[in-house]
C-alpha cells in the first residue's frame, strides 16, 4: 500500500540527541506529574538498563497537546521487579517499558 | 520516587480515591504536599495500585461500541486529533469517577464528543440538539 | 408500542426501531457524534465505512500464522525478531493499512517477545489498552480492565496463576508493560509434541491467550476459555444501529 502523510506531519526543529545505547544503566526522572504523562508512577526514580532502542517520536506529553516538538529517541527500559516492589519475592523477574530521551538520565 | 516509601504512601491515598456520589461541602484552605500530589497524578497510571482476583470476561461487542472504535479512528485519520489526545481525553481529563466508572467505549465517545466542542468544530448546543433530535427519532409511535 | 409490519409481495418481516426503553444514552450519544461530524465534513460515511471494514478483518488469526511459521522456518523467524513490522508482510499484515500510515492508534512499530524455556513474556498496557490489533484483533474485555492493568505489574505471578499458568521460579517472568507506540506480541516457545506438525495444525493450537502471555501453547489446546458477556445489540444483529454502509 502506497504511505501517504499522517496528517499533521511533525515540524521538528532538529531531532534532540539520543543519549543511551543498549547496555546502558539509566535511571528515571521523577519530572513534576500534572494533567497528562505516560511515565509511570512505579518507574519514577528506579534505574534499570536500557534493552532496546526503539524509534524517534514526538514525546506524549506534547502529542496529546498538538504541541509541535522535537523528536526524542524512545528506549525500553528493563527493570529488576525487586527494585520497582520492595516486597516482590523472586530475584529473576523482570518487567520492560518504553520512555523517551527527556524521561532519563544516567545512573 | 527515590523512596519506596513516598511511593507507598501515593498508592494508599491513590487507593482511597474513590468515585464519590455524595460528599458532605468540605472547605480546604490547604492540603498537605502527598495529597495535593495524588490529586494532580494522572488517573490513567494505575499500574501497582491494589486490587483483588475477579473473574476475568470477555464481551461480545456493542454495535455502538464499535461505530465508536471507528468513528475515533476515522477523525485522526482525517486530521482532527490524533491517538495521544484521544487518551488523553479519555484517560485523564474526565476524571476519577468517571474513569472508573464509565464503559470502556463510553469513554471514548465521550472524549470525541467534548474534543469537538473543544476545538470548535460543533458547538455544545448543537451537540446538545442532535442528542435530542436522535431520541426523538426512537420514540414509540 | 411498536409493532411489525410485512412489506407487499415479500412476506418478510423488518425489525421495529428500537423504543426509547431500548437505545442506550451511549448509542444515542454514538450517533449524534458521527452524524454531526459527516454532517460538518470531518470525515465521510464512506471513510466511516471503509474503516470499519479494516475493522472487521482484523482477529487473532494472524497472529497464529506469524507464531506458526516462526516456529517451522528459523530464517523468518530471525527476520521476525529483526524487524517485526517488516515480517508481518511475509503473511499478508501489513501494519500502514487501511490509512497508508497505520492506524492512528496501532502506530508501525510491532516487536515480538521470544520466550524461552527460561523466560515467559506477558504483555499489559497499564496505562490505557494498546494492544497489537492488526495481529490479534480486538483486546478481550479483562485486558482493557483497570483491574488486570493495576495487579499484572507487581502480582504477574498471582494474575498467572488465576489464569491457570504457574511457572517455576527458575524460569524468569519478564512483564511488558506497552506504554508508547510499540506494540507486542509473545512468541511462546513452541511445546513438545508437536513434531512434524503443520503450520495450520500448529497454528490452530497458538490461541489470543498464548500471544499475549496469560497462556501457554499446547497439544489439544485450541481455544481460550472466559466467560462471556453478550451485547444488548451486538455488532450486524441491529440494521437501525449500523453505520450508514
Amino acid at each position: 500500500m502506497k504511505r501517504t502523510k499522517a496528517p499533521h506531519a511533525r515540524k521538528s526543529a532538529g531531532n534532540a540527541p539520543a543519549r543511551f545505547k543498549v547496555g546502558d544503566r539509566v535511571r528515571v526522572k521523577d519530572l513534576p506529574n500534572m494533567f497528562y504523562s505516560r511515565t509511570q508512577m512505579y518507574a519514577r526514580g528506579v534505574s534499570g538498563t536500557i534493552a532496546a532502542c526503539t524509534y524517534q517520536d514526538l514525546i506524549p506529553e506534547d502529542e496529546a497537546f498538538n504541541q509541535e516538538g522535537r523528536l526524542e529517541q524512545y528506549y525500553i527500559v528493563r527493570f529488576r521487579q525487586k527494585d520497582l516492589w520492595e516486597e516482590y519475592p523472586s530475584e529473576k523477574d523482570t518487567l520492560q517499558t518504553e520512555f523517551p530521551d527527556r524521561w532519563l538520565e544516567p545512573a | 520516587m527515590s523512596q519506596r516509601s513516598e511511593l507507598r504512601q501515593q498508592y494508599e491515598i491513590i487507593g482511597s480515591l474513590q468515585p464519590a456520589i455524595h460528599t458532605p461541602q468540605n472547605w480546604n484552605y490547604e492540603i498537605p504536599s502527598a495529597l495535593y500530589r495524588a490529586y494532580m497524578h494522572p488517573p490513567h497510571d494505575v499500574g501497582g495500585q491494589r486490587d483483588v482476583p475477579v473473574h476475568y470476561e470477555e464481551k461480545e461487542e456493542e454495535q455502538w461500541e464499535l461505530n465508536t472504535y471507528v468513528t475515533c479512528e476515522v477523525l485522526a485519520w482525517r486530521g482532527v486529533w490524533n491517538a495521544e489526545e484521544r487518551r488523553r481525553r479519555a484517560d485523564n481529563d474526565l476524571g476519577y469517577t468517571l474513569y472508573l466508572g464509565m464503559p470502556y467505549y463510553g469513554r471514548w465517545i465521550w472524549a470525541a464528543a467534548r474534543m469537538l466542542v473543544d476545538k470548535n468544530h460543533i458547538s455544545l448546543t448543537e451537540l446538545l440538539e442532535k442528542i435530542a433530535e436522535v431520541k426523538s427519532r426512537y420514540e414509540a409511535h | 408500542m411498536q409493532t411489525t409490519h410485512q412489506h407487499a409481495g415479500g412476506g418478510h418481516e423488518h425489525k421495529a426501531a428500537p423504543t426509547v426503553e431500548e437505545i442506550t444514552d451511549f448509542e444515542v450519544l454514538e450517533i449524534a457524534v458521527r452524524e454531526l461530524a459527516i454532517e460538518h465534513g470531518l470525515f465521510t460515511a464512506e471513510d466511516h465505512r471503509r474503516f470499519t471494514e479494516w475493522a472487521e478483518s482484523i482477529g487473532p488469526a494472524a497472529g497464529s500464522r506469524l507464531v506458526a511459521k516462526a516456529w517451522t522456518d528459523p530464517a523468518f523467524k530471525a527476520r521476525l525478531l529483526a524487524d517485526g513490522t517488516a515480517a508481518c508482510k511475509e503473511i499478508g499484515i501489513d501494519w500502514a493499512e487501511p490509512t497508508g500510515f497505520g492506524t492512528p492508534s496501532d502506530y508501525m512499530n510491532f516487536r515480538v517477545l521470544e520466550d524461552t524455556p527460561t523466560l515467559h513474556h506477558v504483555i499489559v498496557c497499564t496505562l490505557c489498552s494498546c494492544y497489537p490489533r492488526p495481529l490479534l484483533g480486538m483486546s478481550p474485555e479483562w485486558y482493557r480492565s483497570t483491574n488486570y492493568r493495576r495487579r499484572l505489574v507487581r502480582w504477574p505471578r498471582e494474575v498467572l496463576a488465576e489464569f491457570g499458568l504457574i511457572l517455576p521460579p527458575e524460569v524468569e517472568i519478564r512483564v511488558e508493560d506497552s506504554n508508547q507506540k510499540c506494540r507486542f506480541m509473545v512468541l511462546p516457545v513452541r511445546p513438545s509434541g508437536t513434531e512434524n506438525w503443520t503450520e495450520e495444525q500448529l497454528a490452530a493450537i497458538v490461541t489470543r491467550d498464548c500471544m499475549i502471555g496469560v497462556a501457554l501453547p499446547r497439544p489439544g489446546r485450541t481455544a481460550d476459555v472466559h466467560p462471556v458477556h453478550k451485547a444488548r445489540h451486538p455488532v450486524h444483529s441491529s440494521p437501525s444501529m449500523r453505520a450508514a454502509e
